[in-house]
């Protein structure tokens, strides 16, 4: 069975004991390779597991393919290549409450990416914001 | 009465953009910045070879009254927790004894590298020129408080719930002689603190906070969770809802110098030498404490390194910025043998120096020394045979009279001390990437384990005078050593350490160390 390659465990982190340590120590892998991905970690809470569970591997499920999501005991590991974007307007419609991007920080854990705010979104990107792409101002309507 | 500029300057800003209507947090923020605040001619105490520019920004667009919303809910959830449920279940009491000994070393440890975040971050606020950049910064200021209380508080709840509580309740007093704490000033303190304030953001946010809170903040809740620990996911999870901020803090002092002439002079070595500071402590103790201090493992530590330090922080922060000249860290393939063997060569001089401790270690099993030669092949040959022949010789035993710093001294294996990172090595018995060098100054000898420290330390020198343990306690018996440097129970002769946690096992007191006559000496003198 082929396994996501932006899973927790994939490509080298299948082998174990000599083959592991091969791959690990081959010339090719004394320096770090540039990566696309972006890894993003959720403390379990009643809103994230809602954010997770219905919207992310819900409604969104088809809008990212590459998106992975696993359960590692006190937190959601997700990872994904390009972005993934949180809208917390349809947090708050799904939860039936307000819900601001700020209520949606105090349960975001870890980031590897470029992560930002701009009205009520939350995204984290493998763009370089700020280098490569600017980061925007909120404007008003 | 004539008003003054700066009042002036505010009153003609406010008749220009005046106050939103709405409080929505993101348009409050937006009218703050149009204040321009001009922080172009800043003037700081705490100076850096790089020019930051005043343009960079704060990438989650923060205003006081939502961090402090933000922070009291984080707060409330945490302690609800720790207070109500975790209390009543008794979950202290559910964490396997050898986990709860490990906790007394990250959580304690973690506390003071919080601590001289405070500082750090101050320096950074009052050494940037953006207004949202000095925003971002004071932010962590206020965060890195917060964490430090968080630490004291789950070492306080450790201590008065759980089990054995010394070790948890007062490490501190034992930093003279614990072996493992000078590297840990090393390298959450100094590495922080000291320095050009740009070299003190890439080792803080940029590598410290951006690569290893990963492993130690995010990973260390996996291993507690197998090993019966629910309070400290609910805790350093909670501390690292604000580290995402602080990475994005490393990334913007980067935005901020990208174009800078100095960041294609200076920051690959920078950067190099921050990386190299930081794995050269983290990589060896948090794979000792993660697999020789659980009893279920999750995975071996080199599979959590190759993941969270090598794969994601190497490929997604560095990666990722290869065409602004960054480059992949030239110290990468001696930390990548150190993050497979190094803290296997850690736990055989942590268990050999255990009575200088505040935490109680156990030799593995049989059944995990099967776990460890089949992830780590020819780990048996080197350490598996001689824990069996430390085990033989009684060294659990407090009537054995045997203590394993003995079998190094026997073997001819002298234990030297890094200069630069404070962590110990044995170049005669060890796997991972150390070898001795032994270098004078000023009528002085200093060893160092690695080419990377050994090139820091020749381009200051004066920077790195800090006594190691051979040194300071030479010539005096290793009993006499442990009462002055509080290293006793509170009956006043039980050591803190022990080399076992099983509960049923007599504890050893100062006088069965005594009996032994263990002198301390100094290697470098033999030399």
């Amino acid at each position: 069975m082929s396994i996501n390659s932006n899973a927790y465990n994939a490509g080298i982190m299948q082998k174990t004991g000599k083959a592991f340590a091969d791959e690990y120590f081959a010339e090719e892998n004394q320096v770090v390779h540039e990566s696309d991905t972006v890894v993003l970690v959720l403390k379990k809470s009643d809103e994230l597991n809602t954010v997770v569970e219905e919207i992310l591997l819900g409604s969104h499920k088809d809008q990212n393919s590459t998106l992975v999501v696993e359960d590692r005991a006190g937190f959601w590991w997700l990872k994904a290549t390009g972005k993934i974007e949180i809208d917390c307007v349809e947090v708050s419609e799904l939860l039936g409450k307000h819900y601001s991007v700020y209520d949606l920080l105090v349960d975001v854990s870890s980031t590897i990416g470029r992560a930002y705010t701009l009205g009520e979104t939350f995204t984290i990107t493998s763009e370089l914001m700020g280098l490569d792409v600017k980061l925007k101002d909120f404007e008003t309507a | 009465m004539a008003i003054s500029t700066a009042t002036k300057a505010a009153t003609d800003a406010l008749a220009v953009n005046r106050a939103p209507v709405s409080v929505g947090a993101q348009e409050v923020h937006r009218w703050m910045q149009s204040f321009t605040w001009d922080f172009d001619k800043n003037r700081t105490k705490y100076s850096t070879k790089y020019k930051m520019a005043n343009d960079t920004k704060e990438q989650f667009k923060l205003i006081a009254k939502e961090y402090a919303r933000m922070e009291s809910v984080k707060d409330e959830r945490q302690f609800g927790s720790l207070q109500d449920v975790l209390t009543r279940v008794d979950a202290a009491n559910r964490v396997h004894p050898k986990w709860n000994e490990s906790m007394k070393v990250i959580s304690n440890f973690l506390e003071v590298g919080e601590y001289n975040a405070i500082a750090a971050t101050g320096m950074l606020w009052d050494s940037a020129t953006a207004p949202e950049q000095k925003n971002g910064y004071l932010g962590q200021v206020l965060d890195e408080i917060r964490h430090t209380n968080q630490c004291g508080y789950i070492n306080y709840y450790f201590a008065k719930q759980g089990q054995d509580a010394a070790g948890h309740n007062d490490a501190r007093r034992t930093r003279a002689i614990g072996p493992l704490w000078k590297g840990m000033k090393r390298v959450f303190s100094d590495g922080f603190i000291s320095g050009d304030a740009v070299e003190c953001s890439i080792n803080l946010q940029l590598v410290g906070e951006a690569c290893f809170t990963n492993p130690l903040i995010v990973a260390v809740t996996e291993w507690a969770s197998a090993n019966g620990d629910e309070m400290t996911p609910t805790v350093f999870l909670s501390i690292e809802t604000d580290e995402l901020r602080h990475m994005a803090n490393g990334y913007q002092t980067v935005v901020s110098i990208a174009n800078d002439e100095a960041a294609s002079k200076y920051l690959n070595t920078d950067l190099n030498n921050a990386f190299w500071t930081q794995q050269k402590y983290f990589t060896p103790v948090l794979g000792m404490m993660f697999e020789y201090g659980s009893h279920f493992k999750v995975e071996p530590w080199v599979k959590t390194w190759n993941r969270w330090v090598y794969e994601d922080w190497g490929g997604i922060w560095i990666g990722r910025l290869g065409k602004y000249g960054v480059e992949s860290p030239a110290s990468l393939r001696d930390a990548k043998k150190d993050a497979y063997w190094a803290h296997h060569d850690l736990f055989l001089i942590a268990y050999a120096l255990w009575p200088t401790g505040f935490f109680r270690l156990t030799l593995p099993t049989a059944e995990e020394a099967e776990w460890y030669e089949a992830n780590y092949p020819g780990w048996y040959d080197m350490y598996g045979k001689v824990y069996e022949e430390w085990r033989a010789r009684g060294c659990e035993d407090p009537d054995s009279g045997f203590l394993p710093l003995q079998w190094f001294i026997e073997n001819n294996h002298p234990i030297y001390i890094d200069r630069v990172s404070q962590v110990p090595f044995c170049p005669s018995y060890c796997k991972g990437a150390s070898t001795l060098r032994v270098l004078e100054f000023n009528g002085k000898k200093h060893s160092f384990s690695d080419p990377w420290g050994e090139r820091m330390w020749l381009s200051e020198p004066e920077r790195y005078e800090c006594q190691n343990i051979f040194e300071q306690y030479e010539g005096r018996e290793l009993s006499e050593v442990i009462a002055e440097g509080h290293g006793l129970r509170s009956d006043g002769k039980t050591l803190i350490s022990q080399p076992h946690t099983n509960k049923n096992g007599r504890l050893w007191t100062l006088d069965d160390i005594k009996k032994i006559g263990c002198v301390f000496s100094d290697p470098l003198k033999a030399l």
